[in-house]
């Protein structure tokens, strides 16, 4: 058997587990890809912290994730618990809903170029009809980051169907018997169905503080590159440009551990907020 | 009663109505806006549909660049990567069902964990791996993930239906003299057949859109991609929206084109969450 699972082993070995550890032990070294690493202790991360680059690019980053994760997961949250019935125009409603999800990031990020353009970009033109004030979107730094969580809020398929899931998967006879004892059907979702899919949106909210974040750049890339005035530079593409286009790995390295290390917090957090223990996390 | 019943599904059949049709505009705008005349001024108010609609856009750009070689490295990369994904993504999963239960938690912890591991992260060292592999400025490079299953999430959507198999039916095919691969090829694979669907479709997906790796690991025009494709066109012509929605819909097409043919898979009555059925 373990024949089996040896492909898909040294696959993420070589492409995913070393490159990760790699990464994490480059940050503490100087190393430009032509000369072989030289460690250098925490000589890039005191850089990184005189860098008003690097600090603004956290700032974006957290600022968006702050925005971003509640409301995609909220949406989710919500979106399932709306067209969960198995009922006959509920499964096209959760295909649509999905959609969005699936359309390549590059296709997607010229659709929104073109959706938020100030002057006859089809929001604006629906503000404007709506008598709504139109802001210039990606061409100003304080609407910027709205922008791209708006976004990104239309991609929230992948949770909307583990959440889809995790409401199939609780017991029919939990809500019976909610109902026998006269429960209402917002009580019943306070007691029964939220702390069941604790764990659920506990996994989620982890998976989303780090994909949501990854994928910013295929938009910010396209749509911005990193503007205006550095707005959406997102720690995604300041790695790449350290790395890519100044060639500085070791530094490029640090900032991906400072990043990850706050994440990380963030996320500890959270967990011990929802008072869940480890092992009722289960696949 | 009923009446209060009839009420209640008719307002939520309505909610649902509006969110759906709110999630379908993003795709309806690619795909109208692609068909607006390539010279005429933009509209100043909301548009449903543009005025003589015509499809001369799509030629154009394969005119403007070479969009026809773009889609056939985009072909020959989803071809080779995504049976490759759905084979050892199939073989782990079916090897962790039948593993005992101590060391199957411990991978299933580890591929899970993995899921956690951001893109970024492995940028840099991966770079140098393929370099070491001479697979930089390949097609291979964006081939190669498929080794790590694409994906561990596809490894789990097979662990789930595996899993889901009685053991008699492995067992009775090893009692007859069957070997693991003969038992996975006859037993274990047509019983997943939803899954290996669903895995195909979901891989096509991350490999057709991959816009990350080329940007890395290509250097060379002749290799681009699609997704390159249309980032050169934007270049070209920043403001040309009848000709990038076209491009945009010649990338999101076939996508959707297989979405609808499975979506029943994902968000049917019994999908995904049959497979999540924890007995």
């Amino acid at each position: 058997m373990t024949l089996f699972l040896l492909p898909y082993l040294l696959g993420t070995l070589l492409l995913v587990v070393i490159p990760a550890l790699a990464t994490l032990a480059l940050a503490f070294t100087d190393y430009n890809f032509i000369r072989p690493p030289v460690w250098d202790g925490l000589d890039n991360f005191r850089t990184l912290w005189a860098s008003p680059l690097v600090r603004l690019s956290l700032r974006n980053s957290f600022l968006f994730l702050a925005l971003a994760v509640p409301l995609r997961l909220l949406g989710a949250l919500f979106l399932a618990l709306l067209l969960q019935a198995k009922r006959r125009p509920f499964g096209l409603f959760r295909a649509a809903v999905y959609l969005p999800t699936v359309i390549p990031e590059a296709a997607y990020a010229l659709l929104w170029l073109w959706l938020f353009n100030p002057l006859y970009g089809p929001v604006n033109l629906i503000l404007a009809w709506l008598g709504l004030p139109t802001p210039a979107w990606l061409a100003e730094p304080g609407t910027a980051v709205l922008a791209i969580v708006i976004m990104s809020f239309f991609q929230l398929g992948e949770g909307f169907v583990v959440l889809l899931a995790g409401l199939q998967n609780i017991p029919h006879a939990l809500y019976e018997a909610a109902r026998v004892d006269g429960a209402s059907a917002w009580q019943s979702f306070w007691r029964i169905t939220l702390p069941l899919l604790l764990p659920w949106l506990l996994l989620l909210t982890f998976r989303d503080l780090i994909m949501s974040l990854q994928n910013t750049f295929t938009p910010t890339f396209i749509m911005t590159y990193g503007g205006p005035y550095y707005a959406t530079t997102f720690i995604p593409l300041l790695i790449y440009e350290i790395a890519f286009d100044i060639f500085d790995f070791g530094l490029a390295a640090a900032v991906l551990v400072v990043t990850y290390i706050l994440l990380g917090l963030i996320a500890l957090g959270l967990f011990n907020l929802s008072g869940l223990n480890a092992d009722e996390i289960t696949f | 009663m009923r009446l209060h019943s009839k009420v209640k599904w008719g307002a939520r059949t309505l909610a649902g109505a509006l969110l759906a049709g709110l999630f379908l505009l993003p795709l309806y705008w690619i795909m109208t806006a692609s068909l607006r005349p390539a010279g005429l001024p933009p509209a100043r108010t909301v548009e449903w549909l543009p005025p003589s609609p015509t499809l001369a856009n799509y030629p154009a750009i394969f005119e403007m660049l070479p969009m026809a070689r773009y889609l056939r490295n985009s072909l020959i990369v989803v071809a080779a990567a995504v049976p490759v994904t759905a084979v050892i993504a199939s073989w782990a999963g079916f090897a962790l069902a039948q593993f005992p239960d101590r060391p199957r938690r411990r991978w299933l912890g580890l591929s899970v964990a993995t899921l956690m591991i951001p893109g970024a992260s492995v940028w840099i060292f991966r770079f140098q791996i393929l370099r070491w592999l001479g697979l930089i400025d390949s097609l291979g490079a964006l081939i190669v993930p498929a080794f790590a299953a694409g994906s561990p999430l596809f490894v789990l959507l097979f662990y789930w239906t595996f899993r889901r198999v009685p053991p008699g039916l492995y067992e009775a095919a090893r009692l007859d003299g069957a070997s693991a691969f003969t038992t996975w090829w006859q037993v274990a694979r047509p019983l997943a057949r939803p899954t290996t669907i669903a895995v195909i479709v979901l891989s096509f997906v991350l490999y057709w859109s991959d816009f990350i790796s080329p940007v890395l690991y290509l250097y060379r025009p002749a290799l681009y991609t699609l997704p390159i494709g249309l980032q050169i066109l934007k270049q070209l012509d920043p403001t040309g929206w009848p000709l990038l929605m076209a491009a945009a819909t010649i990338m999101t097409l076939p996508v959707i084109g297989l979405f609808i043919l499975l979506q029943r898979t994902f968000l049917g009555d019994n999908s995904l969450a049959e497979l999540l059925d924890r007995n």
